[in-house]
């Protein structure tokens, strides 16, 4: 098939996964994690680049970062939340796609259906990421708040 | 609910409101019949068994790739439906999508019993051995009907119009994993590439929207699992299985004593 005879509609819903099961909407914020972390990373090899230009162009790069004030431990904040869900949930799907793990076996299937890919297991995969995701994010917040002198 | 609006997005965009009277029991596809028998005959859309088993009537309903003759409408819970065409696919008309692309990715992955001995697979009379707890490594798969449903749900496919798609994939894996089939090295070859089996995010729109609980995302992960095999494992095809004696007539009648079940009768 042609690129140009792709359906634009598929464009556009595959980024929508309203409607669809946990494991879909995983699928989406791990695609925008990788993009934020891919962005971080350009502005990291940006940064770092500056010291090249001698010490005097490394204290303008770093306090033109520290001039967005509050914005830059956002971002950081950001980009660790990024983080940790990439590699949380990458590593689910690394047990996924090479191990098989919380796939199930093949089944007769009875109706009303339900697919052991995503079943249960799958499903406290999902959640149980999610969770200590969430609880290391909302620590690496507090960090960035202390090193601010918020608390 | 007395009345349901299908809002309907017809050929080149346009989107169209029909209301239509419901009744207990109505699906979608109910529901365009008679739009088109009563309110506008030009409305395309295809539609064969009305019983999800042809798998025609797969359209895009409320945002979900759906079979309009599974879906109830009391089940939508809503008095306003969208009704678009499958996503992924090429539009003909109106509700109606260019299925072909799909079925030639069914037919790149050689989706029948694959024999190095041609003349012995079709002359023979007889049949190769497969035992019942083979048959359940690979029944789930057989279901398909291709409807097309995973293919448009997929947001991979979206993304790579080259890609394999679910339902060519799990019907690999369908005929990689029957003891019968000796292609399994073909259809690892076929798969292993950057559009194959590796171009899976396990996103698993695929198997929430199968009407037959196929389950093509388990399919996809296993036909990896295989994949990994030939390349870390070094595992080589293997050789299928023999041939049996066929059932003699009229053996199951009442009474009649089954003769003894010859896994061996190829050989002698």
């Amino acid at each position: 098939m042609k690129r140009d005879q792709r359906f634009k509609a598929g464009l556009i819903s595959s980024l929508n996964p309203a409607g669809y099961s946990v494991e879909r909407w995983s699928y989406t914020v791990h695609r925008i994690t990788g993009v934020i972390m891919v962005g971080y990373l350009m502005a990291h090899i940006f940064e770092t680049f500056q010291l090249g230009g001698g010490s005097t162009a490394w204290a303008n790069t770093m306090a033109a970062l520290h001039s967005l004030g509050p914005m830059e431990m956002v971002g950081l904040w950001i980009v660790a939340g990024s983080a940790l869900y990439h590699g949380g949930n990458g590593i689910r799907l690394v047990l996924n796609e090479a191990f098989g793990k919380f796939m199930g076996k093949p089944i007769l299937p009875v109706y009303p259906y339900s697919p052991t890919s995503l079943g249960r297991n799958q499903k406290v995969a999902v959640w149980s990421i999610t969770a200590v995701v969430l609880a290391l994010w909302v620590w690496a917040g507090l960090y960035l708040l202390a090193g601010l002198g918020v608390i | 609910m007395e009345r349901v609006v299908l809002n309907v997005t017809r050929s080149g965009g346009k989107r169209v409101g029909y209301e239509v009277k419901y009744r207990k029991g109505m699906t979608v596809l109910d529901a365009l019949t008679e739009v088109r028998e009563k309110q506008d005959s030009t409305l395309g859309y295809r539609h064969s068994c009305r019983m999800g088993i042809c798998g025609s009537c797969g359209m895009t309903i409320n945002g979900l790739p759906r079979l309009a003759c599974q879906t109830q409408l009391s089940s939508l819970n809503a008095e306003a439906i969208s009704v678009e065409p499958l996503h992924n696919m090429k539009v003909v008309r109106d509700l109606v999508v260019d299925i072909l692309p799909f079925f030639d990715l069914h037919r790149s992955v050689r989706p029948y019993l694959m024999r190095t001995d041609l003349n012995e697979r079709d002359n023979s009379g007889r049949e190769y051995r497969v035992l019942t707890e083979e048959v359940e490594k690979f029944l789930q798969f057989d279901y398909c009907i291709m409807c097309g449903l995973c293919y448009a749900a997929c947001p991979t496919v979206a993304l790579d119009p080259f890609y394999t798609g679910p339902q060519a994939i799990a019907q690999a894996y369908r005929y990689m994993a029957d003891p019968r089939d000796e292609g399994w090295e073909k259809r690892v070859n076929l798969l292993d590439t950057s559009h194959g089996v590796w171009r899976c995010h396990a996103a698993g729109a695929c198997s929430s929207v199968c009407p037959k609980d196929v389950d093509p995302a388990k399919a996809i992960q296993l036909a990896r699992m295989e994949v990994l095999k030939k390349r870390i494992l070094r595992k080589r095809a293997r050789e299928g299985s023999k041939l049996v004696s066929p059932p003699v007539a009229g053996v199951t009648k009442e009474g009649a004593k089954p003769p003894p079940f010859d896994f061996g009768g190829a050989e002698k």
